[in-house]
């Protein structure tokens, strides 16, 4: 009879009894009293050894009152869940797209960026992009022009690869169709394609879609790419000779911020490039006499286009040159100051209930005046589209822009 | 009798002209009257020694004599009367060969040997000459300069007279004066390097005594490091000799440790009977990490043995680091978005995917295992079961895929690191899975749990041995490493007979022999052990062509090289067998091999050598200038100059190196500054962070893991957020990015990686192993990291100190006192008693230590045991201390 002191984690058993007549099955019992350890979860650990069930105590060689460890736990053991986790790397490449939230980008074929740039801002319209699945591959109406045809359907099965791939794409197709609809783009110099201007690329190729895209027959509603884009503008024009005044109204895909001395900020851009001046033949006087034209949004898109006009002609060398000057812009663009009286009227509703809406999230009393939840919602999203115009595709597309 | 001093002003603004006498002419008009009349005097003196009356001939010796000892000018210009002398120093030299023998003889040979001092040629050694003909005087009567004139004279002397084998006995006198002067005059430094000029150190112990041993010792070691060897050696001894003598102790083994002389780390115990002493000893090798048993000789009583023995063994080191945490108000487990932080980036890298990744998961297994290493606890591993999931406490454990799972097992080992009781206890129920990924998790887990501590059952023996043998690789592999870091540096046989027959084994897979080379050779870390490097070089010997492209069999020669670790010459004859391979195979196993025995060395020699290696242009595919790199990282590490130098070098490579330097490099300057985030290192990493080979990028990145580690420094935690922004899209990038980011808030900032301590004076070969080891795996980040063998990088583990000052009273209780922490300054060579350190705060202990950081007691109420203050110290109340009222 041995007795030894048995360490099971931080505690000790003194003088344990080990019956040396008896496997050390027999032992472990003991300690299964003691710890509630299940025998065959025990490890016990002699001279850097595990003790055998079945194993001869006089060749173990146990002295009297030596200390044994001994490593067990009446814990559950660990199963693998029956549904084991799906990983990302596994997914086919389709599915990791959507995990990955990002879509995939664009190979430069020499000074492409241009084009590249205008792509990925499109494709990050998904109104466009339901608007392009519509469009039919093989009917073409027939007021529309093969090339523009083609373009689109180009568009349409570019935007569907970047949909479905996480590695870069090649939008060579998509080039040799814009160069064959737009030769300018193909200009060659010194052999390479030259750099061109992604706002000349951007309008040409709205253009196009909103030709192809017109949705045949029905008269409302019949151009989606002005419905996302357009801009309502009320213009009045003024002749401070002779004081004529007339108003006319225009539509445009982008609102121009001129770049001038005193423009540090896109809001004092966007005013600046609302006013102009243009000299045209005054009836009144009978001769050419420069006018003052005014204008003002009457009609917000969806998403709200700002070309910073960087490009400046240079009279004195017959050169383009590039303001480098730093304007700033907000993460969030109001213009409610740009628009016009009706427009503001329209706004006003919205732009209430969404301050409102910010009060509460700041923690302040909402306002008292209780309306139905339904008009609320609809209101709200108004409104919100209006003001905040998804101001990431303008952001991202001045940002490649200014990175050139 | 003018006073020599009162004309100074006058004439000592003159240059000295070329030639005195057309000087003297001019001089004429110049002179003071009192210089004048000194003049004339002197003069007169010379004339009168030629006399031939001996009497006069004495008088006028002595009065000169007389002047020129009294004569203390400044040490910028010549004194007056040695000046007025020197137009006749020609005139005296001729008489004194014409005089006969005889007293006076030598008293004028005195006068020439101070006069030769500014007069004799270049390499005439004329004061020498006649300070042997002279009258063997007090030497420190002719004034300093005089003395160190002839030390000069003396070490050339002694060249000259080995080379022609002449006897230096007369020579040998004048050194013993002159040593007997400067330690009186608190000129150490220039005792030990004439000593050091003789070849008589010895002579150094004799002159020592209490007022100077500290400054001569700390000469010793700081030169010694610029010493070739074996003279760094013999310092060292003579200062282990030094301290020993003067009960400096803890001094002595410092030395011993440094020396890795285990004979005088015995004598040290051996020598000292104060029990509290030897508690402080032990310590000192708890940290340095390697195994020593102490015997019935070193301390006679059982108990006291046993208390002293488990300090060494680091049972108590979970303790005290968790008693540190407590302090600092750190114990809160955190999670690795905690670390990520990803709220503070802007917009699209932080949008969350929705399908878990396994690699990102991984990096989340690895952040979380390093962020709460030693802690216990912490969010996804020893978190209660969410009860809504329903599931087990394994929840995160599955969330890592196939070969993920070891990694995710293990982890828990290094939550838990020291902890072996309670370790154990959490690793257990893991061994009873039926995923052979997660026994072998658990497995490497009992291994780091272990790593640096040792207990008297060796559970991790017992456990890992039954491993051993199994069939599944993945689970040999988890026990061949588990033993290799929980015994590393511990040189047991058992571990020994039981790993060697897996390397000859013909069926076992390659990368089973390659973890048992380095768990091998991490086991028998510079031991130089014969049979261990048989086997290993057997096991090269039979690995093929093509089995030697393989990644992971770089750390067969690396597990050799280990062997080595630090042993300079002893590799040679290993060294040579590598002659029989081919080419490809040699050049690398001897890089290796010679970048290991250097390592923490400094030796100069082997650092140039290895940059020619890296300077050639290879083009048959070799792959040793990776090894090489790191080589010069290894050597370079050991002291501060050294140091800068290759961080210059390692920049050079960077211009003009081919790609396969050019990966090396980054992890080359994470090794130099390991843990000690410089910011010059710090701006060149983060600039090869976007290079454009992805390699050398990885390796930025991890390396700027690595010189932050366990500094939670802002600066690189901002780098890496970025870095985790840009690289948001490039899988393999990300998952080194969030590596980094989990070795900077090592421990929660409470770690180092840091292989020196003690003042950087020791290196701990295990750490050092460790680290040099997860670097090599690094050279090949694709195929080793990136791959399935990711869980190397917890060979840091090796590595991991807490970076703590932990004072502890008489029975080894934590002891607050207030202690001064600054930046270290070096003093060596400095007079009197210089501030060690600068900028200093005060804080009270527990305390944690910077890189470069020194810490001194606040307070005289105790008496530090060891007068290095980092990890544990042990205070004894100052018996002479009274309150201040």
């Amino acid at each position: 009879m041995l007795t030894v002191s048995v360490k099971w984690q931080k505690e000790v058993f003194k003088a344990v009894e080990i019956d040396t007549s008896q496997p050390p099955y027999v032992f472990k019992c003991q300690l299964y009293d003691l710890t509630g350890v299940p025998p065959e979860r025990q490890k016990i650990m002699v001279k850097g050894g595990l003790l055998k069930d079945d194993a001869d105590w006089s060749t173990v060689g146990v002295k009297q009152g030596q200390k044994l460890m001994m490593m067990g736990t009446a814990d559950e053991i660990v199963k693998a869940p029956e549904k084991g986790p799906v990983f990302m790397e596994d997914l086919p490449e389709e599915e990791q797209v959507v995990s990955l939230g990002h879509s995939a980008g664009l190979f430069n074929l020499g000074n492409t960026c241009y084009m590249n740039s205008t792509v990925q801002c499109l494709h990050s319209v998904p109104e466009l992009k339901s608007a392009l699945t519509k469009y039919s591959h093989s009917v073409r109406s027939n007021d529309l022009d093969q090339t523009s045809h083609m373009l689109t359907v180009a568009t349409r099965d570019l935007f569907n690869e970047l949909d479905k791939s996480v590695k870069p794409v090649a939008p060579m197709q998509f080039w040799m169709v814009l160069r064959k609809k737009y030769p300018q783009f193909g200009q060659l110099h010194n052999g390479v394609f030259m750099q061109q201007d992604a706002e000349e690329c951007w309008t040409q190729l709205l253009y196009t879609l909103s030709q192809s895209l017109r949705s045949p027959g029905s008269s409302e509603n019949l151009d989606a790419v002005k419905d996302l884009f357009g801009i309502e503008l009320a213009s009045s024009i003024h002749c401070q000779e002779s004081g004529e005044e007339s108003s006319e109204t225009e539509s445009v895909y982008s609102l121009k911020c001129h770049i001038s001395q005193e423009v540090n900020h896109l809001h004092e851009g966007l005013k600046h490039g609302l006013k102009s001046e243009l000299e045209k033949a005054s009836p009144a006087l009978g001769r050419s006499a420069t006018y003052l034209k005014e204008s003002r949004i009457n009609g917000l898109p969806r998403y709200l286009t700002i070309q910073f006009v960087r490009f400046f002609w240079k009279r004195e060398s017959n050169q383009k040159a590039k303001i480098l000057r730093k304007v700033d812009y907000p993460l969030e663009l109001d213009v409610y100051d740009l628009c016009s009286d009706e427009l503001h009227k329209q706004l006003e509703g919205p732009r209430q209930l969404l301050r409102d809406e910010e009060g509460k999230k700041l923690g302040l009393k909402a306002n008292e005046k209780s309306r139905s939840s339904k008009d609320d919602d609809f209101k709200m999203t108004d409104a919100e589209g209006f003001i905040k115009c998804n101001w990431r595709i303008i952001w991202d597309y001045i940002s490649r822009r200014d990175s050139r | 009798m003018s006073d020599p001093k009162s004309g100074a002003g006058t004439s000592q603004t003159k240059a000295p002209a070329k030639d005195p006498k057309k000087k003297d002419e001019k001089k004429e008009e110049d002179l003071s009257e009192e210089d004048l009349a000194l003049k004339q005097q002197l003069e007169l003196y010379v004339e009168r020694v030629q006399d031939p009356d001996p009497r006069l001939q004495k008088v006028a010796l002595e009065s000169m004599r007389q002047e020129i000892r009294t004569s203390t000018s400044s040490m910028t210009s010549v004194p007056k009367p040695l000046k007025f002398l020197r137009p006749h120093y020609g005139t005296l030299k001729a008489f004194y060969e014409t005089m006969p023998e005889s007293d006076l003889k030598k008293y004028l040979a005195d006068i020439l040997s101070v006069l030769a001092l500014t007069m004799s040629a270049e390499g005439e050694r004329e004061s020498l000459k006649y300070r042997l003909l002279g009258s063997e005087g007090d030497i420190g009567s002719w004034g300093h300069e005089y003395v160190r004139n002839l030390a000069g004279e003396i070490a050339q002397e002694y060249m000259k007279r080995q080379s022609e084998e002449a006897p230096i006995e007369d020579l040998m006198e004048l050194v013993q004066q002159i040593v007997a002067f400067h330690m009186k005059h608190n000129a150490e430094p220039e005792a030990v390097d004439l000593l050091m000029e003789v070849e008589d150190l010895d002579l150094l112990v004799e002159h020592v005594d209490s007022t100077n041993f500290k400054r001569t010792c700390l000469y010793l070691k700081s030169s010694a490091r610029y010493l070739p060897g074996p003279d760094d050696m013999l310092h060292l001894d003579i200062g282990y000799t030094i301290y020993l003598k003067f009960e400096e102790f803890a001094y002595a083994l410092q030395i011993a440790l440094s020396l890795d002389n285990m004979q005088h780390v015995r004598q040290v115990f051996t020598s000292c009977d104060d029990m509290l002493r030897k508690k402080q000893f032990c310590y000192i090798l708890a940290r340095h990490g390697i195994t020593f048993e102490l015997d019935d000789e070193m301390v006679a009583d059982d108990d006291d043995r046993e208390a002293l023995q488990d300090i060494i063994n680091n049972t108590k080191l979970s303790e005290s680091y968790l008693t540190l945490a407590r302090d600092i108000e750190v114990m809160e487990p955190k999670s690795p978005e905690d670390i990520y932080k990803a709220h503070l980036l802007d917009g699209r890298a932080s949008a969350g995917a929705s399908v878990d990744s396994a690699r990102q998961n991984l990096a989340a297994t690895f952040v979380n295992a390093f962020v709460n290493a030693g802690f216990g606890q912490d969010k996804l591993m020893t978190a209660p079961a969410d009860p809504l999931s329903g599931g087990s406490s394994g929840n995160w454990l599955f969330k890592n895929k196939e070969h993920g799972k070891i990694s995710a097992a293990a982890s828990l080992g290094m939550i838990l690191l020291w902890d072996v009781d309670s370790g154990l206890a959490q690793i257990d129920k893991y061994f009873h899975s039926n995923d052979n990924h997660v026994i072998a998790g658990a497995l490497l887990g009992v291994g780091i749990v272990n790593c640096g501590v040792k207990n008297d059952c060796d559970p991790a023996l017992a456990l890992l041995s039954e491993y051993i043998g199994k069939e599944d690789s993945s689970i040999r592999i988890g026990a061949i490493l588990g033993l290799g870091i929980a015994y590393a540096g511990a040189q047991s046989e058992q571990i020994r007979s039981s790993l060697t027959p897996i390397l000859s084994d013909a069926k076992a897979p390659l990368d089973v022999i390659a973890f048992t080379a380095i768990s091998l050779g991490l086991v028998f870390v510079g031991s130089c052990n014969e049979e261990v490097a048989q086997a290993i070089i057997l096991a090269l010997m039979e690995r093929s062509e093509s089995e030697f492209g393989e990644p992971l069999t770089r750390l067969l020669p690396l597990g050799l090289g280990l062997l080595y670790l630090g042993k300079q010459e002893s590799v040679e004859a290993t060294a040579e067998v590598s002659k029989t391979f081919n080419e490809k195979k040699r050049k690398y196993c001897d890089i290796t091999l010679l970048s290991c025995a250097y390592a923490g060395t400094g030796n100069v020699l082997k650092v140039q050598n290895l940059l020619v290696h890296c300077a050639q242009h290879l083009e048959k595919g070799e792959t040793h200038q990776g090894p090489a790199v790191l080589g010069i990282a290894m050597v370079a590490m050991a002291e501060e100059l050294g140091l800068e130098m290759s961080i210059r070098s390692l920049e050079h490579l960077l211009q003009y190196g081919e790609q396969n330097i050019r990966r090396a490099v980054p992890l080359a300057l994470g090794l130099l500054c390991i843990s000690n985030p410089k910011v010059n290192v710090m701006d060149t990493l983060s600039r090869l962070s976007h290079d454009t080979d992805s390699e050398v990028a990885m390796a930025a990145v991890i390396s700027l893991g690595l010189i932050g580690a366990g500094t939670n420094n802002a600066r690189i935690a901002g780098m890496l957020r970025n870095l985790s922004s840009y690289y948001y899209k490039d899988a393999s990038l990300l998952f080194c990015v969030r590596i980094a980011q989990g070795l900077v808030h090592l421990g929660k900032g409470l770690l180092t990686l840091n292989p020196y301590h003690s003042d950087h004076v020791l290196l701990s070969p295990t750490a050092l192993a460790g680290l040099v080891t997860m670097l090599h795996a690094c050279l090949d980040m694709k195929a080793i990291i990136l791959g399935k063998y990711h869980y190397v990088l917890y060979f840091l583990v090796l590595a991991m100190q807490p970076r703590m000052l932990m004072t502890v009273d008489e029975n080894l209780k934590p002891l607050s006192v207030p202690v001064r922490v600054g930046q270290a300054v070096d003093v060596v060579g400095q007079a009197g008693r210089p501030k060690t350190i600068t900028g200093f705060q005060t804080h009270s202990t527990p305390v944690l230590l910077a890189a470069g950081d020194r810490a001194e007691l606040a307070t005289e109420k105790y008496i530090p045991l060891s007068p290095i203050l980092e990890g544990h110290v042990i205070l004894k109340e100052n018996p002479e201390y009274r309150e201040d009222s």
